[in-house]
C-alpha cells in the first residue's frame, strides 16, 4: 500500500517505517488494507461530492471573479492517543485563560506593560489594540474569548507546538463536524473498530458558554436572546455562521437586521422589533458600528459600541482581542503565561525572532534562506517567506521590507512539519499537517476534542490554509481505555 | 421571525414557483412545435406570446433579439439579464435558501444546489435540445421536491406561511398571465366564450399541468368557456386563481390567528376585494372583452397585494436589492 512511501525525512504521524504502522494506527491500518486502489478512489470522489451537495463551500476571490470551492478531503485520519490529547486539552486550557488575563489587564490596569514584561510600544502601536472603544469596560464573566482556534503544529521529534493564536474570529469548527459526518457516511467500516470521542453535546456546550454572557442590563437574564452576526452569504466562512447559528439554535443575523434605539440593540422581526442580548459576531472589530469605527462600513451596526458600553447587550469575542493574538504578541506569550499563571508553558512556542531587536534583526538577514518570514498582521497564508523555498528575488524583496518595517516582520526556523499520508491522484503520498483546536469559554474553558486537521495537499508544500491548496482531515482522539 | 428571513423565504419559494411554470411553458411549446403546421407568422406569434408569460416581451424587444426559437430560449432559459430567465430564477431561488439555511430543512438547500450546480453544467451558449429538455424536467422535479420536503418536514410557523404564500401568489399571477394571452388572442380571432378554440384551449391546459383534471371534470370536449371557468373560479383545481388567492388568506388568516389588527387591515382589505371580485364574475356571461378587463384589475390587485404584504412585515425594500426583482 505504501510502498513508495518514505516515512523517514520528516516525524511521520501514521507511519514507523514503509511496512509498518505506529501503534495507534494498527488497527485503522489494517482496515485500509482490505480496500482495493479502485474503492478507495470511488469513496475519496464521494467524500468531495457531498461537500458539494451539501453546499459546504467558500469563496474564492480574485478580481472581479468569484467562484465557489469545497474544501479538498482527505479520508486518512488524524489519531490523536489519549494521553497525547490530554496534555493538548490541559495546554490549551492554561494558553486561553493566561491570554484571557492578558487582554483584561491590557484593557484595565496594564500592570504587565508597567511591569515591563510586554513592551508598552507592542501594544500602543498594534493596529487592534482599540483603546478608546474597549479600555475600562466591565464585561460579562471578564471573558474576551468565548471561541478561540489555536493552530498547533508538529515538529521534527513529534513534539506539539503553538504556531499560532486565534483570538478573534476563527473559523473552521463546521468542518470539524462535516469532516466526521462525511467520513462516517463514506467508511462506516473504521468506525466499528475504533473507540473515538464523539463530537456530540459539544454544541450544547457552546450554547451554553454563549449564555453565560448576560449582560448587566438585559431584561431577560435567564433567558437571553442570542445572535450570531454575520457579514453575509457572501462572506467565506459564511457556512460556519450558518452551522453555528442553527446547531446553538440562535438566529443567524446580517448587520442590517439589527438597529440600535436609546442604546439597546434590537432585531427587525416580521412583528416589529425584539431587544437582543448576546451578539457572537463574526464581522471585524473595525466594521462592527461605523460611528465608532469605519464610517464606511456596510456591514456594522450603527450605535453598536454605545449599547455594548452601557451593559445592555454583550459582544463576543471582545473587542480588541486582536492585540493579544498578532505574531509579535506570539513571542511574549511563554512570559504572559508564567505572568499571570505562575506556570511553564504546556505546549510551546515555535522559536521566533523578533527584528525590531538589532541582534536577532542581523541574524535574520543573514540567514533568510534557512527562515519563514511572517507579517505580523497577515493571516492565511498570505505576505511570507518560506526561505528554503524561496527564489532569491523573493528573499531580496523580503529583505528590503524588513530594513524598511523591521516591526511588521517575525522570523521563525523552517520546522520541519510532521506529515502523514494523504490519497489523492489514485496514490498515497505524504503531506504536511497541522491542527486547529477549538477552545471554548464561559463560566468554564472546554476544548472541542480534536479539532481541524489541515492538509497541505500540493506535494511538498507548506501551506495547509483552504484559500491556499489546502484542505481537510478527520481528527479521531480515542477514548480512554481504547487503545 | 426575521423580517429578512421572511423576505427571503417569500423569494425563495416564488422563484422556485416561477421557475417550474416557466419550464412547463416552454416545455409545452417545444412539444407543439412539433406537431403544428403552422405558417412562419403564426409560430412567431407563438413564440411572442411564451415570452411575454415567461418574461416580459418589451424587455425582450430590448434586447434586439430575432424571434427564431433558438433565441427565445437562449433568453428565457440562459440569459442571465433577463430577470425571469430559468437559470436566474434557480440562482435566486438557492441564494435565498442559502441565507435561511438555518431556517429550512437541510434537504430543501440541498435540492435547490442540486438543481444549481446541475444548470451549471449546461454549456449556456452552445446547448442543444436535449439538453434543454433535460433542464426543463429536473427544474420541474425540483419543484416538486421541494414541496414534497416543505409539506413533509417544515414547522408549521411563520416559515411555512411564508413560503407558501409566495407559491400561490406567484401561481395566481401566472395563470392570470396565462388567460390574459387567451383573451387577447380570442379578442383577436374574434372567438366568443362559449365558441370551439380547441387548439389554445388544450395548449392553456398544459401550460398549468391542468389537462388531465380538466378532462376529469368536463369530459369530454374542450370549450373554451369550461376552460376559463375552470383556471378562475374553479375551488378544486389547485392552479385555479380562486384557489391560489383563497389559499393566500387562510394562510395569512392563520398566521394572524384570525385576528384583523391594524397593521394588517390593508393586507385583508385588498385580499377581500380581489375575493369580491372573483365571486362576481360570471365567466359564462361575460364577453372576452369583460373577462379581459377582469383579468388586468386581477392583476392590479396581485401587484398591490405584494406591496402591502411587504409593507405589513416589514419585508426588505425590493429597490434596495438587486435580487429582488419582480415580474412586472
Amino acid at each position: 500500500m505504501f510502498k513508495n512511501y518514505d516515512p523517514s525525512k520528516f516525524y511521520d504521524e501514521m507511519l514507523e517505517s514503509t511496512e509498518k504502522p505506529k501503534n495507534h494506527y494498527k488497527s485503522f491500518y489494517n482496515i485500509l488494507a482490505n480496500f482495493s486502489n479502485h474503492e478507495l478512489y470511488e469513496k475519496h470522489e464521494v467524500a468531495q461530492l457531498s461537500f458539494l451537495r451539501q453546499g459546504i463551500t467558500f469563496t474564492v476571490y480574485s478580481g472581479e471573479q468569484s467562484t465557489e470551492r469545497t474544501m479538498p478531503f482527505d479520508f486518512l485520519p488524524v489519531i490523536i492517543p489519549t494521553d497525547e490529547w490530554s496534555r493538548v486539552e490541559k495546554g490549551m486550557v492554561q494558553r486561553v485563560k493566561a491570554l484571557n488575563l492578558f487582554l483584561e489587564d491590557v484593557y484595565h490596569d496594564q500592570h504587565i506593560l508597567d511591569d515591563g514584561i510586554v513592551p508598552r510600544d507592542l501594544i500602543e502601536n498594534n493596529p487592534y489594540y482599540y483603546q478608546q472603544q474597549a479600555a475600562g469596560i466591565k464585561i460579562p464573566l471578564d471573558n474576551h474569548i468565548f471561541l478561540a482556534g489555536i493552530d498547533l503544529i508538529k515538529d521534527e521529534h513529534g513534539e506539539y507546538r503553538v504556531l499560532e493564536d486565534n483570538l478573534r474570529n476563527p473559523s473552521g469548527l463546521s468542518y470539524v463536524y462535516q469532516n466526521r459526518f462525511v467520513m462516517r457516511r463514506v467508511f462506516p467500516e473504521f468506525f466499528n473498530q475504533h473507540q473515538i470521542r464523539t463530537l456530540e453535546h459539544q454544541m450544547s456546550l457552546l450554547h451554553d458558554s454563549l449564555k453565560s454572557h448576560v449582560p448587566d442590563h438585559s431584561e431577560s437574564p435567564h433567558n437571553p436572546t442570542m445572535v450570531l452576526l454575520t457579514p453575509g452569504q457572501y462572506n467565506s466562512a459564511y457556512y460556519d455562521h450558518v452551522f453555528l447559528a442553527q446547531q446553538m439554535g440562535i438566529e443567524l443575523v446580517e448587520g442590517r437586521d439589527l438597529l440600535v434605539r436609546d442604546d439597546v440593540v434590537y432585531m427587525k422581526t416580521i412583528h416589529g422589533l425584539q431587544r437582543v442580548d448576546i451578539i457572537y459576531r463574526r464581522i471585524d472589530d473595525d466594521y462592527l458600528d461605523p460611528e465608532a469605527f469605519k464610517p464606511e462600513s456596510m456591514l456594522g451596526v450603527n450605535g453598536l459600541l454605545k449599547a455594548y458600553h452601557k451593559k445592555n447587550v454583550a459582544i463576543l469575542n471582545g473587542i480588541g482581542n486582536g492585540v493579544a493574538d498578532d505574531k509579535a504578541i506570539y513571542a511574549y506569550v511563554p512570559a504572559i503565561i508564567k505572568y499571570y499563571l505562575d506556570e511553564e508553558p504546556i505546549l510551546k512556542n515555535v522559536e521566533t525572532y523578533l527584528l525590531e531587536e538589532e541582534q536577532s534583526r542581523n541574524y535574520v538577514l543573514e540567514n533568510l534562506e534557512k527562515l519563514v518570514v511572517k507579517n505580523v498582521g497577515a493571516s492565511g497564508g498570505y505576505d511570507m517567506l518560506i526561505g528554503p523555498h524561496a527564489s532569491e528575488h523573493e528573499i531580496e524583496s523580503f529583505r528590503k521590507k524588513i530594513i524598511e518595517e523591521p516591526h511588521q516582520y517575525i522570523a521563525q526556523p523552517t520546522i520541519k512539519l510532521s506529515r502523514m499520508p494523504a490519497f489523492q491522484n489514485n496514490k498515497f503520498y505524504p503531506c504536511h499537517i497541522d491542527l486547529r483546536v477549538f477552545v471554548m469559554s464561559g463560566e468554564k474553558t472546554k476544548v472541542l476534542p480534536g479539532g481541524l486537521s489541515r492538509v497541505a495537499l500540493k506535494e511538498g508544500s507548506l501551506v495547509v490554509n483552504s484559500s491556499q491548496g489546502g484542505g481537510g482531515k478527520d481528527t479521531w482522539v480515542i477514548k480512554e481505555g481504547g487503545e | 421571525m426575521l423580517s429578512r428571513v421572511a423576505d427571503s423565504l417569500y423569494w425563495m419559494a416564488k422563484n422556485i414557483e416561477r421557475a417550474e411554470n416557466n419550464s412547463r411553458i416552454i416545455s409545452t411549446r417545444l412539444i407543439n412545435v412539433l406537431e403544428a403546421d403552422d405558417s412562419e407568422v403564426i409560430a412567431n406569434r407563438d413564440w411572442g406570446e411564451i415570452i411575454d408569460i415567461c418574461s416580459s416581451f418589451d424587455d425582450y424587444v430590448a434586447t434586439d433579439y430575432t424571434q427564431n426559437p433558438d433565441t427565445v430560449i437562449q433568453y428565457l432559459a440562459f440569459q442571465l439579464e433577463n430577470p425571469n430567465a430559468l437559470l436566474k430564477s434557480i440562482e435566486v431561488a438557492r441564494e435565498n435558501a442559502k441565507s435561511t439555511r438555518e431556517i429550512i430543512p437541510s434537504e430543501l438547500f440541498e435540492t435547490l444546489n442540486d438543481c444549481y450546480w446541475a444548470s451549471k453544467q449546461v454549456d449556456d451558449k452552445q446547448w442543444n435540445y436535449k439538453d434543454v429538455d433535460q433542464l426543463l424536467k429536473q427544474i420541474i422535479q425540483t419543484s416538486f421536491t421541494t414541496q414534497g420536503i416543505i409539506e413533509s418536514s417544515l414547522t408549521r410557523d411563520d416559515s411555512y406561511a411564508f413560503i407558501q404564500i409566495g407559491k400561490w401568489l406567484e401561481r395566481a399571477e401566472k395563470t392570470s398571465r396565462i388567460l390574459t394571452m387567451m383573451c387577447e388572442k380570442m379578442m383577436e380571432d374574434h372567438v366568443q366564450p362559449t365558441e370551439k378554440f380547441y387548439y389554445e384551449c388544450l395548449r392553456i391546459l398544459q401550460f398549468v399541468n391542468g389537462h388531465e383534471a380538466f378532462l376529469k371534470k368536463y369530459p369530454p370536449s374542450i370549450k373554451s368557456a369550461d376552460v376559463l371557468e375552470f383556471l378562475i373560479v374553479d375551488n378544486s383545481f389547485p392552479r385555479s386563481i380562486l384557489y391560489c388567492i383563497e389559499h393566500v388568506q387562510d394562510e395569512i388568516s392563520t398566521m394572524e390567528d384570525g385576528q384583523v389588527s391594524i397593521y394588517s387591515e390593508a393586507l385583508f382589505t385588498i385580499l377581500e376585494k380581489a375575493t369580491d371580485d372573483l365571486a362576481s364574475i360570471s365567466t359564462h356571461d361575460a364577453t372576452m372583452l369583460e373577462l379581459f378587463d377582469f383579468l388586468q384589475k386581477f392583476q392590479g390587485h396581485c401587484n398591490q397585494i405584494g406591496e402591502i404584504f411587504s409593507k405589513t412585515y416589514y419585508l426588505v425594500d425590493p429597490s434596495l436589492s438587486e435580487s429582488y426583482q419582480n415580474q412586472s
